[in-house]
């Protein structure tokens, strides 16, 4: 289990090394505008083809480039409606301090659980190598984070139960 | 805290302070509402500090529970029971109250430790009377006999406009709880409690408490009960209480716990999402140093690639006069 989410997340490492490659670009139909191209999408030149890794069906990861700016999509595995629920509140969670992140997108790309939107300005401000460092453990941490406070809610609810039951001992 | 605690501690609080100084004359009226819109009212006058005037407002019934003068039933005779003569009912209570309670606290026992456990009796009324009809039918249970005049479903309110629903029976008593959550999170959160509850009961050393399930669907004893008040989204649990369960000193327990089911889960749930939310804070802030490492540390370059040293008033002095 361990050694293909590691698979995994080298894939992310290196697609996101090669793709990270990106540059001052201004808008091409507003004079003095500054646009991710991404977004906006007006001119099929400037976006590269976009990258779709899976883990399985319920796990993949979308990475979307264009000449200034890239846009990473995560999809969290969620096994029950427990985990539905944790996952969609923690992320609702980061999203709502996305200012904080910098790098985060309010919202995610439709289909995605959360998504990041990094611009040439990001790359110019910080280290390419340790940016992709971030992604990938925030990857890393969703996932731990999320499996562990499964694990808080199970055992505090057998804690809950035993207590109670205990009183008619 | 893991378990709720029957007496209300701001009412017994209140009730200490008074009995400590009672010659001083104070003028009280306070209201304030506990779990499960259970509201009190409290008053003391000027003119008779010894007069305790204490109202109770219950959760409003739904139409299967049946309240008689506008309280459970058997109620009156729990109250009594359980306070003897100090306390004296008032008919009818105070507008808006179901229940008022005269109590005289210059009669209080001297003893210092009967008196403790009056006032902590006086301060736990809610389990008094809302835990009355559970308490006659749990005492019928323990002698092994169903009252001639009960019904075969017996709904009793644990919440606004909502039941619980007993089946007493000579040996048993089922006990069968719809449980509703108005949000999403807490339904998904009660029903994953609801389980361990389950499972918690199979383990060795629970054997004898009550057999305890969870359906989602409603059990068929509640075949007759008007569907309207069966819409739980968070499923339907039932104990079976056997006389095991109610004899002598335990009874008091297991009508509390079994009067208070809905609520307990209701204060896990919160507290769960609590301690998800301080753990959610941490983790945001150390995704956001985790980003920072990513920003190379302008200033600490600038002290270290210093290239020239400024000379300060002293040295120039001295290079120059030299």
């Amino acid at each position: 289990m361990a050694n293909t989410l590691r698979l995994y997340l080298t894939c992310i490492r290196n697609t996101l090394e090669a793709a990270m490659c990106l540059q001052n670009f201004p808008c091409q139909e507003v004079e003095r505008h500054n646009k991710p191209e991404v977004e906006l999408k007006s001119s099929p030149e400037l976006l590269l083809n976009p990258v779709l890794i899976c883990r399985n069906e319920a796990e993949k990861c979308l990475i979307e480039t264009s000449i200034n700016s890239l846009r990473i999509s995560l999809k969290v595995k969620q096994a029950d409606e427990l985990e539905n629920i944790l996952t969609k509140k923690f992320l609702r969670f980061l999203s709502m301090r996305a200012e904080a992140f910098q790098v985060l997108r309010r919202k995610p790309v439709q289909g995605y659980d959360i998504s990041f939107l990094i611009t040439n300005y990001h790359c110019e401000e910080m280290q390419k190598h340790k940016l992709i460092d971030f992604i990938v453990q925030f990857m890393e941490d969703i996932d731990k984070e999320i499996s562990e406070l499964k694990m808080s809610v199970n055992t505090r609810g057998r804690l809950v139960a035993t207590e109670f039951l205990k009183q008619f001992i | 805290m893991i378990l709720l605690q029957s007496h209300s501690r701001f009412l017994l609080q209140t009730l200490l302070n008074r009995t400590q100084n009672l010659e001083k004359g104070v003028e009280l009226d306070h209201h304030w509402v506990e779990f499960d819109d259970v509201r009190y009212h409290i008053q003391v006058s000027m003119k008779n500090p010894h007069v305790f005037l204490l109202s109770v407002s219950l959760p409003t019934p739904s139409s299967e529970t049946i309240f008689v003068c506008g309280l459970p039933f058997g109620a009156i005779e729990a109250i009594k029971a359980a306070y003897g003569n100090l306390v004296q009912i008032l008919d009818p209570p105070r507008d808006g109250f179901n229940l008022t309670l005269k109590i005289n606290l210059s009669k209080l026992p001297s003893n210092q430790e009967q008196k403790h456990a009056f006032l902590v009796k006086v301060a736990s009324v809610r389990e008094v009377v809302l835990g009355a009809p559970l308490r006659v039918v749990f005492q019928h249970l323990a002698a092994r006999t169903v009252a001639p005049d009960m019904d075969p479903v017996v709904a009793l309110v644990h919440r606004p406009n909502e039941s619980f629903f007993l089946f007493p029976q000579a040996d048993k008593v089922t006990v069968v709880y719809p449980m509703r959550f108005n949000d999403s999170i807490d339904t998904v959160l009660a029903t994953s409690f609801l389980q361990e509850f389950v499972e918690a009961r199979r383990t060795a050393g629970l054997n004898n408490t009550p057999p305890c399930s969870w359906s989602l669907t409603s059990p068929l004893e509640l075949k007759g009960v008007p569907s309207d008040s069966l819409s739980a989204n968070a499923g339907f649990v039932t104990f079976v209480i056997f006389p095991r369960h109610v004899e002598g000193q335990k009874l008091d327990r297991t009508v509390w716990s079994l009067s208070t089911f809905h609520a307990y889960v209701r204060y896990h749930v919160k507290c769960s999402e609590g301690f998800m939310h301080s753990r959610m804070r941490r983790r945001v802030e150390s995704l956001i140093q985790a980003l920072d490492r990513a920003k190379p540390d302008l200033e600490k370059k600038i002290s270290n690639n210093r290239s020239f040293k400024r000379l300060s008033l002293k040295d120039s002095r001295t290079n120059s006069f030299s």
